[in-house]
């Protein structure tokens, strides 16, 4: 039981950072990136493809960042003046691309079986220490990234993407190169996504193609509104909130006696109703974001 | 003397529309030149071309003798010269202090951020006090920690014109600063700008109010239909036939050549 | 040869109904409804309860019409409008929202297993050489007359008109004397009713399942797009050219290139093609390929 709950610690933990890098161009910027978790899934593959290569995990943490930063770049630039909902269908026309050409390439990916026994972190030790080294790590990572993150977002580029997210037009008066600063967001974003995707990978020892699911990043997305978008205490929140619902549902399902589609059915419903009721009656969240006082 | 800014046979059409005919004029240093016409003779379009909001069909546009037709707008504001807009609209979750600050864009991006703090540091706080002073001279002190959009529609040009001049720029550009301003607003915009322009900042307003163009303004340059009609000094206004043409039409002017015409 | 063009009419038919009702209440919503998609799933699962329930088949499906645009009024009256309050960006994540919803209830109800309506086994027709099923020719046939029946309700009927007014400039529409909310109710309403056919269509010629709304998202909002968001008919022009190039990327013979006798792309990258169509036509006309209006910058 015990080793569950780390289990469902180390998961939340994986994908409060995935909320926190989506939070920099979603919550900071206001850019509706709903390809996001192809950074995570290039993250993840990364790893794997370096395993598979037999070459060191290092290289393989480094391609996947810059790997992830190249992607976010291009879709970054897609469409000069593409408005917010145009732009996040592209971008989710390119996560499925990269999906696509994922399932497909056996030759790298390992096609739709993808890419098992990747070495865990941490495999020096025995597995109940691993288990708690691994936690220990990601949190370590987690609290990291949201000290990083929330310096940005008080800091000049937080104020500059709010600008931008409000009032582009005076944001280029002022002086601001708008697709700059969106291309900054979006690649910083994606090089933190990576690093959440390499985690991702080392710890269930396993690649695939269902990784980067349209549905994965809509979970995210869910993490994102339930918990405020734009305050990184609060998206960590949504996560945990939202892995918390995941987890039990194994326990209800067995406690309820119902079939795992069922199951199923109730977890995607449930997440979709709550993200549903806090865009209905509370738009900013759990923890909305307030006026600054300088 | 160099002009500041020369604009040099500048076209631009929407459509069909040519709403910009081979305009040419110049602001040279220490001006302030009022850029007027009836509405829908490009005044607005000429400021947008000049600043980079629009891009020209023909024609060019040089600041400090520096060819900026081409350039973006963004760019074009770190060339020294800034704008503002007929209709100011604030951010909703900024303060108006938050506002001004942003307007100083150093070290904005993620590296400055995460590996030059002492630099980022330094620059916020000179960009604090600038912000600080320029809102007290333009009386919004007050209420500097309010939200930007719940200010009145005459505090939010003068908040714009702070943001531009957080800049530092050598031309401004301003679309109505005083259009649907409160009279005692109106007034402290007026003395506002003639201290910008003992300072040393030239400008060019696009303005209706006549009674403003001849308080302010140094020269005055008349746009109808996409051609300049007129430049002159802004009390020669009244008497120029084709000023009174442009807004009042042709029989009017007849009558104004009259001897007995009165003043306007 | 002709394979090719019956497989693209086939293809066709399965997007363009759905593509053309999402069109038309863009026109109207102004905001991309990812959850439109799912309407066809509903609409084909929909005709599958009615027949095992014991209705003919064209009954079941005249009745999961009006269901499946019910559900559309409703969630556009109850939902889309709250959201559209907070702008474009909020109401399509709520549609994100509603997709899986519906989703979660189509899955617990049917189950995850791909299911199928009963139809007799019949030989497939013959044409020309190309082999076409009684189910796909009924497809084409209704996609033809449905669609022409929604261009003559658009062009030839005051409704028709209203609605095209109200698309064009709304608040002019509304000083007129034109009532917004009847004619969105309307048009969602008949837009409900062509996924739910759209669906079943495509449902008739592979089979009910869970994923059905799921991976007609990005080909039909291609073929909207394509067309241009507003422009309902454009949506059908624009299932046209997904279909080609779907149909195309995999029968091409490739080989000339890669110095084989035989090389065909893999089927899984037809999604691929109809991706990258979108990507290519967002980035060069994201206004569709009809796109007359003059934008003022």
């Amino acid at each position: 039981m015990f080793d569950f709950f780390i289990h469902a610690v180390s998961v939340a933990a994986i994908y409060a950072l995935v909320a926190v890098s989506l939070n920099i161009q979603a919550g900071y910027a206001g850019l509706l990136n709903l390809g996001h978790i192809a950074f995570v899934g290039v993250g993840a593959y990364a790893v794997g493809i370096a395993h598979h290569l037999q070459w060191h995990p290092g290289l393989g943490w480094a391609m996947g960042i810059a790997a992830a930063a190249v992607l976010g770049f291009f879709m970054s630039r897609l469409g000069r003046n593409l408005g917010a909902d145009y732009w996040g269908i592209a971008t989710l026309a390119v996560a499925e691309i990269v999906r696509t050409i994922a399932l497909n390439e056996d030759w790298l990916t390992g096609g739709a079986q993808g890419i098992s026994g990747v070495t865990p972190l941490w495999s020096s030790l025995d597995a109940g220490s691993a288990r708690w080294a691994f936690l220990a790590t990601v949190l370590l990572v987690l609290a990291l990234a949201m000290g990083l993150s929330s310096r940005l977002g008080a800091g000049r580029f937080g104020r500059a993407l709010r600008l931008l997210r409000e009032e582009p037009a005076l944001a280029t008066s002022m002086g601001y190169d708008l697709v700059a600063l969106k291309s900054k967001a979006t690649v910083a974003s994606a090089m933190l996504a990576a690093v959440a995707g390499a985690f991702l990978g080392h710890y269930i020892s396993y690649v695939g193609p269902d990784f980067m699911l349209a549905s994965e990043t809509f979970l995210i997305w869910t993490m994102l509104m339930i918990g405020g978008l734009g305050h990184v205490g609060g998206v960590v929140l949504g996560a945990f909130l939202v892995q918390a619902i995941y987890a039990s549902m194994p326990f209800a399902k067995d406690w309820l006696g119902i079939g795992s589609d069922v199951a199923g059915a109730v977890r995607l419903g449930l997440i979709g109703c709550l993200l549903l009721a806090c865009l209905l009656w509370r738009k900013d969240g759990l923890v909305p974001e307030t006026l600054r006082k300088l | 003397m160099a002009a500041l800014l020369d604009v040099q046979d500048l076209s631009k059409a929407f459509g069909g529309n040519q709403v910009l005919q081979g305009v040419s004029l110049q602001v040279r240093p220490g001006e302030i030149v009022g850029l007027l016409g009836p509405n829908g003779s490009g005044k607005s379009t000429l400021l947008n071309v000049a600043s980079g909001f629009a891009p020209a069909d023909g024609g060019r546009v040089l600041l400090q003798e520096q060819d900026i037709t081409r350039l973006p707008a963004h760019r074009i504001v770190r060339h020294g010269m800034a704008r503002t807009f007929q209709l100011p609209s604030m951010p909703s979750r900024m303060s108006v202090l938050e506002v001004t600050l942003a307007a100083d864009t150093r070290h904005h991006g993620v590296w400055s951020t995460l590996l030059r703090p002492g630099a980022l540091r330094q620059a916020e706080a000179q960009a604090l006090t600038r912000a600080h002073q320029l809102l007290d001279e333009l009386l919004l002190t007050p209420v500097k920690q309010n939200a930007a959009s719940a200010l009145s529609g005459g505090q939010k040009k003068l908040l714009s014109i702070a943001c531009a001049l957080m800049g530092d720029p050598r031309l401004l550009m301003l679309d109505e600063p005083t259009a649907g301003v409160h009279p005692n607003l109106r007034r402290d915009i007026v003395q506002t700008l003639k201290r910008l322009r003992q300072q040393g900042i030239s400008q060019l307003i696009v303005e209706h109010d006549m009674h403003f163009v001849r308080e302010v303004c140094t020269r005055c340059v008349v746009l109808d239909r996409g051609q300049i009609v007129a430049d002159c000094r802004p009390d020669e206004l009244a008497s120029h036939p084709q000023v009174i043409e442009a807004y009042l039409g042709r029989q009017a002017a007849a009558a104004a050549q009259a001897p007995t015409a009165k003043a306007a | 040869m002709f394979q090719f063009v019956l497989d693209v009419l086939i293809r066709t038919a399965d997007l363009a109904l759905v593509a053309v009702g999402l069109s038309a209440v863009y026109a109207l919503v102004k905001f991309p409804n990812v959850s439109h998609v799912q309407y066809a799933a509903l609409g084909a699962f929909l005709t599958l309860a009615g027949q095992r329930l014991g209705l003919p088949f064209a009954l079941a499906m005249a009745l999961s019409c009006v269901v499946t645009g019910a559900v559309a009024v409703l969630l556009n009256t109850l939902v889309f409008r709250r959201l559209l309050r907070s702008g474009p960006a909020i109401a399509m994540i709520g549609s994100l929202a509603v997709s899986m919803v519906m989703v979660a209830l189509m899955l617990g109800v049917a189950g995850s297993r791909p299911l199928r309506y009963d139809f007799e086994i019949v030989s497939p027709l013959v044409i020309a050489g190309a082999r076409v099923s009684h189910a796909q020719a009924y497809s084409i046939g209704a996609a033809l007359l449905v669609l022409g029946g929604f261009a003559w309700l658009l062009y030839r009927t005051p409704m028709g008109r209203r609605m095209r007014a109200l698309a064009t400039n709304r608040a002019l529409a509304e000083a007129t004397g034109i009532d917004a909310h009847q004619v969105t109710n309307l048009i969602s309403l008949i837009s409900g009713a062509l996924a739910a056919i759209g669906g079943t269509m495509l449902a008739m010629t592979s089979d009910v399942h869970v994923n059905l709304g799921t991976d007609l998202l990005l080909p039909v909002f291609a073929a909207a797009i394509i067309g241009g968001l507003g422009n309902p008919l454009g949506a059908a022009a624009g299932a046209l050219l997904i279909a080609v190039a779907e149909t195309a990327v995999t029968n091409l013979n490739f080989g000339w290139l890669v110095g084989q006798p035989l090389a065909f792309l893999p089927v899984t990258y037809i999604g691929a093609a109809s991706f990258l169509f979108l990507l290519v036509a967002l980035l060069f006309k994201p206004y569709g390929l009809f796109d007359r209006e003059v934008r003022r910058v």
